[in-house]
Parts: structure tokens; C-alpha cells; sequence
């Protein structure tokens, strides 16, 4: 993959908040990486490390102190409307019904209602939600409203697509199946995705390469090719071959960054 | 279970009436609490000779002019002020100084000002409504969450789709709330007003009998103000029924 020009450009790219007190705190520092196109790049730290902020900046919603960002060739200024977003939380609309957010987007690029409700029920459908149209998202478990969410954001076919830590709240078993049904999707419709994640093993799973982060400041520390074949099998993903040397090799780095004494008694 | 809850309820009701029907008279002098069937003849007395209605009148006009311009005031500048960070942090201090004060210790400024008719009846309600529906919708718009907003941005939404269909929904149910919350202040508003000065109203009618000792009078104008407060309490119910599906009724859930 990637050949071209790179979706994403991030050049010595640097953010700094003013913090509560009164100082000042880096977030992230001197950040340099190419997202390609349909790539799925996943990005994985220990927790304050500016994750959520590097991908905010692809939104548009933080403005880098320093450094550049381009974004399709254009440094991004204001909202990027180009790319697609998942939060970590559903963030569904709970006023509206299931369907009713899915169509929320294309009622903002003014399609007719007919249009929009055929659109949305196909993609419900896709997501495995056809039957749950009209409840609303307080009717649904935390993987039906993650599965809304996605469906709300594939409805009108960004080819960009930013994840924050979305399978993070859920259970195992409804973490994996969905992560089987977003690599589905993504070789299907051959989508640039980057994925915040704190887990690892999801990490190896579903990327092409891991990005790994240090402690904040956040800054890149390694870059790791996954060269496990595909399609890949997530639910037995542990025992795929060569799965075990990827994640020792990459947890050497990683554990470093955790900064904290893992000396068992 | 349901109807179990009503017929204790209605049961309830019954023994309390008849207790006081019962004490009439024999524990207490009739003269200082009347007895039911006292009260009920009164109120079908003054409803067909139509004596009420003046002050009924009276009351409901000061009361839904009051409420109505005070409730879009409130709902109106609280949004404003919720969506502006400089105008909240202007007039937080201001609001907050305000807020603590008894509207009611205002009321005799009212009727100062604008006399023992309409107008100071109509402003005290005005302003006891609009604190609570500017302070509630203040409130719901400072908490929608920043994610629903962002996201919708991102989503292509223009700045009016944001107001309108992410803001507005979300701050619906601290509106609402700010709403059912503004109604008996605004009926007691306009009550205490009658209570100050005035010549017409529900509270008059209350005051005028209770000053000529008619207990049976005071009861009845109870009763007609409790009517009114319990219509105007199930039309809002309606109301937020209506604005609010989508939130869980207690008890719901997924399982049936």
C-alpha cells in the first residue's frame, strides 16, 4: 500500500494546552507521520499520552501549536467534514431513533427523505440492527449503539475514517465480533482508517501498522509493519503464526512507556 | 399493582374528607374549618351565580401573561447566555446576586409601581417564571455534551442544525423541568400579588373571606386555585410527553 500522496501529513507536529494552573502542558511533541491511502493505521500508548489529541487534530476540533498538518494535501483549517468520526462514547442523538441518526447526516448534505431512509436502513441492515429502526438509543445495549454510531458514520461514505478507542467500553466478546465486522467492512469498501486503541492484541488484529507512543509529551516512539496475512481471523488471532513474536516485540517497547514496576512478588 | 395505587389513593382522599367531615362541628367549630359539604355547596353556589369567574379571570390572565412572556424571556436569554461565554461570565455575578433574593420581597415594588390592577400582578409572575426558565435552560445548554456538538460538525451540520436540532433537543429536558418548575411559582406569584393589593383574583377572594371570618369562602377559593394549579400541571405534562419520547419512563428497560 501507499503509494502517492498520503491522506494525513503530520509535520513536526506539536500541541500544547494552557493548563489550570497557569503553566503550560505539552499533549504532544514533534509528531512526523504519513497516513496512506486505505491504510489502517492504529496508534497505541499508555493512557495520557496524547492519542485522542492526535486524532482530534485530524478532525480539525485542535489546531497544532507548531508544526504542520495537511489533510488531503490542504493543511486543515476549521472542521474537516471530509473525514468520519467514532467517539469512544456512541454518542448517538437520544432524541432521535436509531434511524432517525443515521439519517442525520444526510439530512445535512440535504437529501430527500426517501433517499435517506433507503440509505439508512441499508446500512442498518449492514450493521446487523435491521428490527431496531424506530428504538431509541436508550432501548439498546452498549454494542447495538456502537454499532449505530458506526452505521451513522459509514451512511454517507467518508473515505477517511478517525476511531476514538470506540470498542473500549464494551465487553470482550462484543469488542471482538465488532472488530471482525469493521475489518468486513474496510476491505470491502477499502477505507483509510486510524484507530486509537490502548489494547495491543486489538491493535495487532486489525492494523497494517501499529503506531506506538511515549509518555507524555506524546511523541512517536516505534512504527511496527503487521505482516500477519489477510483476512484476518480476530477471534483466534492469538494463535495465528507469527502473532506471539509481534506482540513480545512490541510490548518490549510498550511496557517501557507504562513507567511503572512490573516486578511480580 | 396499578390500580391498587389508585384505589389506596382514592380511599386516602376518602378518609380525609370524611375525618373533616366528621370533626365539623364536633372537634372544631365549625366556623374556623367549615366541613366538605359546606364547601361543595359554596362552590356550586358561586360557580352558577358566576361570582368567581371575575376572580378566576382575574387570576388566569395574570398568571398565562405572566408565565407565557416570562417562560419565552427566560428560555430565550438562557439559551443566548449558554451559548455565549462572554455574556454568561458577564452576568453570572449579576444573575446569581438576583437569584437569591425572594422574588416575593419584590412584590410590593411591583404594585408601587404599576398599581393594584393587572400590570404588577402580571410582572410578579413574569418575573418569578422567567429566573426559573433562564436559570434551567442555562443550565441545559451549558451541558450538552461538546461531543454531540463536534460531531455533528463534523457531520456536515450548518450552525443552525447545531442550534436547532442538537442544542435544543438536548437542553429539551432542563426547559421542560424549567417549565413545570416556573408554573405554581407563577400561580403563587400572582396570588401573593392578589395577597398585597388588589380589588379581583382568586388570592382577594381567599383574603376578602378570610377577613369577614367566612371559612367556607377561603376553602372553596383553596379548592378553585388547587383546580387550576392541577390543570395547568396536566397541560405541561402533556406538553413534555410530547417534547420529550425519548427519554426512559421509569421502570422501561429493554426486557420485558
Amino acid at each position: 500500500m501507499g503509494d502517492g500522496e498520503p491522506v494525513i501529513r503530520f509535520d513536526r507536529v506539536g500541541v500544547r494546552f494552557r493548563a489550570p494552573g497557569g503553566g503550560v502542558t505539552e499533549a504532544l511533541r514533534d509528531i512526523t507521520l504519513d497516513v496512506q491511502a486505505n491504510e489502517f493505521v492504529c496508534i497505541v500508548g499508555p493512557s495520557g499520552c496524547g492519542k485522542t489529541t492526535l486524532l482530534r487534530l485530524c478532525t480539525g476540533l485542535i489546531r497544532p501549536s507548531s508544526g504542520t498538518l495537511t489533510y488531503k494535501g490542504q493543511p486543515v483549517s476549521g472542521i474537516n467534514t471530509d473525514a468520519g468520526f467514532v467517539t469512544q462514547e456512541s454518542n448517538l442523538y437520544p432524541w432521535r431513533t436509531l434511524l432517525e441518526n443515521v439519517e442525520f447526516p444526510l439530512e445535512n448534505i440535504g437529501l430527500g427523505k426517501e433517499a435517506r431512509r433507503g440509505e439508512a436502513h441499508r446500512l442498518l441492515e449492514l450493521m446487523g440492527l435491521a428490527g431496531f429502526e424506530h428504538h431509541y438509543p436508550y432501548q439498546l445495549s452498549g454494542g447495538m449503539q456502537k454499532r449505530g454510531a458506526i452505521a451513522r458514520t459509514m451512511v454517507y461514505d467518508p473515505d477517511v475514517i478517525l476511531m476514538d478507542e470506540p470498542f473500549g467500553p464494551l465487553d470482550a466478546q462484543t469488542r471482538m465480533i465488532l472488530q471482525h465486522e469493521l475489518l468486513k467492512l474496510w476491505s470491502r469498501k477499502r477505507k483509510t482508517i486510524v484507530f486509537i486503541t490502548h489494547d495491543l492484541v486489538e491493535a495487532i488484529a486489525l492494523a497494517d501498522r501499529v503506531i506506538l507512543m511515549t509518555q507524555r509529551p506524546g511523541m512517536l516512539k516505534d512504527v511496527f509493519e503487521i505482516t500477519l496475512p489477510r483476512p484476518r481471523n480476530v477471534f483466534e488471532i492469538h494463535s495465528q503464526p507469527g502473532f506471539a513474536e509481534l506482540y513480545a516485540r512490541i510490548w518490549e517497547h510498550f511496557k517501557v512507556e507504562m513507567k511503572i514496576d512490573m516486578k511480580v512478588e | 399493582m396499578r390500580y391498587k395505587v389508585l384505589i389506596l389513593r382514592i380511599l386516602l382522599a376518602a378518609a380525609i374528607i370524611g375525618a373533616w367531615q366528621l370533626a365539623s362541628g364536633r372537634l372544631v367549630e365549625a366556623i374556623f374549618i367549615s366541613s366538605p359539604v359546606e364547601v361543595a355547596k359554596r362552590l356550586v353556589e358561586i360557580f352558577r351565580s358566576g361570582e368567581i369567574f371575575v376572580h378566576l379571570n382575574a387570576t388566569v390572565t395574570a398568571v398565562v401573561q405572566g408565565y407565557i412572556s416570562g417562560a419565552l424571556v427566560g428560555v430565550a436569554l438562557g439559551f443566548a447566555t449558554g451559548r455565549s461565554p462572554t455574556l454568561s461570565q458577564t452576568i453570572e455575578p449579576f444573575l446569581m446576586a438576583f437569584y437569591s433574593i425572594p422574588k416575593m420581597a419584590l412584590a410590593p415594588l411591583f404594585v408601587i409601581w404599576l398599581g393594584i390592577g393587572l400590570a404588577s400582578k402580571v410582572a410578579i409572575v413574569f418575573l418569578s417564571v422567567f429566573f426559573l426558565t433562564f436559570f434551567n435552560t442555562y443550565a441545559g445548554v451549558k451541558g450538552v455534551g461538546e461531543d454531540l456538538i463536534n460531531l455533528a460538525r463534523i457531520m456536515r451540520a450548518s450552525r443552525r442544525t447545531v442550534l436547532f436540532k442538537v442544542i435544543l433537543p438536548a437542553a429539551m429536558p432542563s426547559i421542560i423541568l424549567g417549565l413545570k418548575m416556573g408554573l405554581p411559582y407563577g400561580i403563587i406569584g400572582a396570588f401573593v400579588g392578589e395577597f398585597i393589593a388588589s380589588n379581583k383574583g382568586i388570592g382577594y377572594y381567599i383574603l376578602y373571606s378570610s377577613s369577614v371570618f367566612d371559612s367556607t369562602g377561603v376553602f372553596a377559593g383553596v379548592l378553585t386555585l388547587l383546580a387550576l394549579v392541577v390543570l395547568a400541571n396536566w397541560g405541561l405534562g402533556r406538553l413534555e410527553a410530547r417534547l420529550v419520547r425519548w427519554r426512559p419512563v421509569e421502570g422501561t428497560g429493554i426486557a420485558i
